[in-house]
C-alpha cells in the first residue's frame, strides 16, 4: 500500500503535464461540456412564463447548473473508455506487468487531467459567482470545507464505480453499451436530467441512497446550502457506504476477472 | 454513362463493402439498436420533468417537444452513421497521405472523401427517431396536411444538407489542422444544440441558435410539420443550405491548394 501511495504522486504529475501539453483538446472537451447549461436555458424559460417550480428562482437555477457543470466535467466515470479500449486492443497486457495495479494506472492518469479542468473550471466558478447576478452560494469556510470533502467523495465513488463497471470486459464485449444503460438510467437519480428536488417524491426518495446522487447533486445541494447538518451527515454516510461497498465488488470481480483474460495483443 | 449515377454506383459499392464489414457483428448491432432506442426515452423522460410544472414551454406542448426531439434523434443518427465515420478518418487520411491516393481517383476527391464510410451501428436511429416524430404528431391531436408533409420534407432535405456542409467544412480545417477527432466535436455540438426547439430559449441564446443556424435543423422542419411555419422560411431554408453546400465546397478546393502530399 505504501508502495502505491509513493507512485500517486509522479503518475498524477506525469498524466497532468499531458493533459497540459494538448490544451486544445481541454478547451473543446470544455467546450463540449456545455450539456447541463441546456437543460437550465430551458428551466430559465419554464421561470419566466410560469414562475419559479417549487419556489426555484432563475438563480437557484443558475447556481445549481453552474456547479452542476463543474461537477459533470470533473466525474471520475471516463476510465471506462480507457479499460475498454485496453483489453480489446491488448494493452492491458503492458499495464499487469508493471508494480502498479491497472486501477491505479487508470486512477492517477484520469486525476491528473481532472487537475487540469479544475484549475481552468474552479476559478470559472468563483468568477460566474462574482460577476452573475442571482448566481450565488452561501459559501462560509466549514461550508467550503464540507463541499471540498463531498467533491474528492463524489470523484472516488464515481470513479470506482465505473472501474468496477469497467470489470466487465473480462466476460463481454459490451462493456460501454453496459455503461452507458446505467449511466442513463442513474442520471435521474443523480440530479443530471434535473435538480433532485423537481422531480416525483418516490423518484427523490430512492435517489437519496443510490449512488449517483453523491456523486453530482450532493455536492451541489451542500453548495447551495439546501441541506441541514442531518441531510448532509446522511449524504457522506450513503457515500461512504457505497465507496466501501464498490471497493469490496471490484476485488471479488477482479480476482474472477482477470483469470479469465486472454490477451489480443500486447 | 452520365457523372451522377456513376457517383451514385461507385457510392453504393462502397457502402456495400462498408455495411458488409460491420454486420458481421451482429450482436453488437443489436445492443447498439436497443442503446439508442433507450437513449429516445431517456430524452423523452427527461423532457416530461418541465412539464410537470407547466403545459407549455413558449408554445411548445411536450407532445410537439417530442415532434423535436425524434428529429433531434433521426439528424444526429445520420451524422453518426454517414458523417462522423469520414470525419474521424481525415487526420489518417491526411497524416498518412492516404489523401494523395483518394485524390488520384477518377471520382470526385469532395464525395469519396465526405460519404465513403457508414457505421451501420447508427444506421436505423434515423428511423427510431421519425417514429417518435410520428408518435408525437399524433399526441398533439393536429391532423397533417400534404402541404405540411411536402414542406416537411423540403425542411428536412435543407437540415441534412445543412449538417453534410458542415462535415466538409471540418474536413477541409482538418486538411490544414491535421486533427479531425476535435473537429468532430464541432459537428456534435451543432446538432446537440438542436435537441430543444431554439423557442425555448430565451434571447440572446435564442437569436444565436436561430444565425447559427441551428434553428434549420429541427425546430423548423417540427414547426412544418404541425402547420406553424413562417412560409417564407419555404424560401430562406433552401438559400441557407444552397449557400453552405457551395462555400463548404470552395473552403475545401480551397484547403486543397494548400496540402502538400505525404505519401512518398
Amino acid at each position: 500500500m505504501r508502495d502505491v501511495l509513493t507512485a500517486y504522486p509522479p503518475l498524477v504529475r506525469s498524466a497532468t503535464l499531458v493533459a497540459a501539453t494538448y490544451r486544445g483538446r481541454v478547451a473543446l472537451s470544455l467546450l463540449t461540456g456545455f450539456f447541463p447549461l441546456l437543460l437550465m436555458g430551458v428551466w430559465l424559460t419554464v421561470v419566466a412564463e410560469s414562475g419559479p417550480p417549487k419556489g426555484w428562482t432563475t438563480g437557484d437555477f443558475l447556481s445549481y447548473y453552474a456547479a452542476a457543470t463543474l461537477l459533470w466535467n470533473l466525474s471520475g466515470d471516463h476510465v471506462v473508455w480507457q479499460w475498454d479500449a485496453d483489453m480489446r486492443s491488448g494493452d492491458l497486457s503492458v499495464r499487469l506487468l508493471r508494480p502498479v495495479h491497472p486501477f491505479h494506472q487508470y486512477a492517477t492518469n484520469d486525476l491528473g487531467h481532472r487537475l487540469v479542468f479544475l484549475t481552468v473550471l474552479v476559478p470559472a466558478l468563483v468568477l460566474a459567482a462574482l460577476l452573475v447576478p442571482g448566481l450565488d452560494y452561501p459559501a462560509g469556510p466549514v461550508r467550503l470545507a464540507a463541499v471540498a470533502a463531498a467533491l474528492v467523495l463524489a470523484y472516488a465513488v464515481s470513479l470506482l464505480m465505473a472501474s468496477t463497471f469497467a470489470l466487465i470486459g473480462f466476460w463481454s464485449t459490451q462493456t460501454s453499451n453496459a455503461w452507458l444503460l446505467w449511466w442513463g438510467l442513474g442520471s435521474f437519480a443523480s440530479g443530471w436530467v434535473a435538480p433532485l428536488a423537481l422531480m416525483p417524491d418516490w423518484l427523490r426518495s430512492v435517489a437519496v441512497v443510490l449512488p449517483f446522487r453523491t456523486a453530482m447533486g450532493f455536492p451541489v445541494e451542500l453548495l447551495m446550502g439546501r441541506l441541514d447538518a442531518r441531510e448532509a451527515a446522511f449524504g457522506y454516510a450513503v457515500g461512504l457506504g457505497w465507496l466501501a461497498a464498490f471497493a469490496v465488488l471490484y476485488r471479488i470481480i477482479w480476482r474472477h476477472g482477470v483469470r479469465r483474460y486472454q490477451a489480443v495483443a500486447g | 454513362m452520365n457523372g451522377w449515377s456513376r457517383h451514385a454506383r461507385v457510392l453504393a459499392i462502397c457502402w456495400r463493402a462498408a455495411v458488409a464489414g460491420e454486420v458481421e457483428y451482429r450482436f453488437n448491432f443489436f445492443s447498439n439498436v436497443a442503446l439508442s432506442a433507450f437513449w429516445m426515452v431517456w430524452a423523452a423522460a427527461g423532457a416530461s420533468v418541465y412539464f410537470r410544472f407547466t403545459g407549455a414551454v413558449a408554445g411548445w406542448t411536450q407532445a410537439e417537444v417530442l415532434v423535436v426531439i425524434g428529429l433531434f434523434f433521426t439528424l444526429n443518427g445520420l451524422r453518426q452513421a454517414l458523417l462522423q465515420p469520414n470525419l474521424e478518418r481525415m487526420t489518417d487520411y491526411v497524416r498518412l497521405g492516404t489523401l494523395d491516393f483518394l485524390l488520384t481517383k477518377p471520382f470526385d476527391a469532395q464525395l469519396l472523401v465526405s460519404l465513403r464510410q457508414v457505421r451501420v451501428n447508427n444506421l436505423l436511429d434515423p428511423v427510431l427517431g421519425l417514429a417518435l416524430t410520428t408518435v408525437g404528431v399524433v399526441l398533439s391531436g393536429r391532423g397533417v396536411s400534404v402541404v405540411a408533409l411536402a414542406a416537411f420534407g423540403l425542411l428536412l432535405g435543407c437540415a441534412v444538407l445543412l449538417l453534410y456542409a458542415l462535415t466538409v467544412l471540418l474536413m477541409a480545417l482538418a486538411v490544414v489542422l491535421v486533427a479531425a477527432e476535435e473537429l468532430g466535436r464541432v459537428s456534435y455540438a451543432f446538432v446537440e444544440l438542436s435537441r430543444f426547439p431554439v423557442e425555448l430559449y430565451r434571447n440572446p441564446v435564442q437569436a444565436i441558435l436561430t444565425v447559427v443556424p441551428v434553428a434549420f435543423l429541427t425546430t423548423y422542419p417540427a414547426a412544418a410539420l404541425l402547420g406553424r411555419l413562417d412560409p417564407y422560411l419555404l424560401l430562406i431554408a433552401p438559400a441557407v443550405a444552397a449557400g453552405a453546400v457551395v462555400l463548404a465546397s470552395l473552403a475545401w478546393r480551397r484547403s486543397l491548394r494548400s496540402y502538400a502530399g505525404a505519401s512518398a
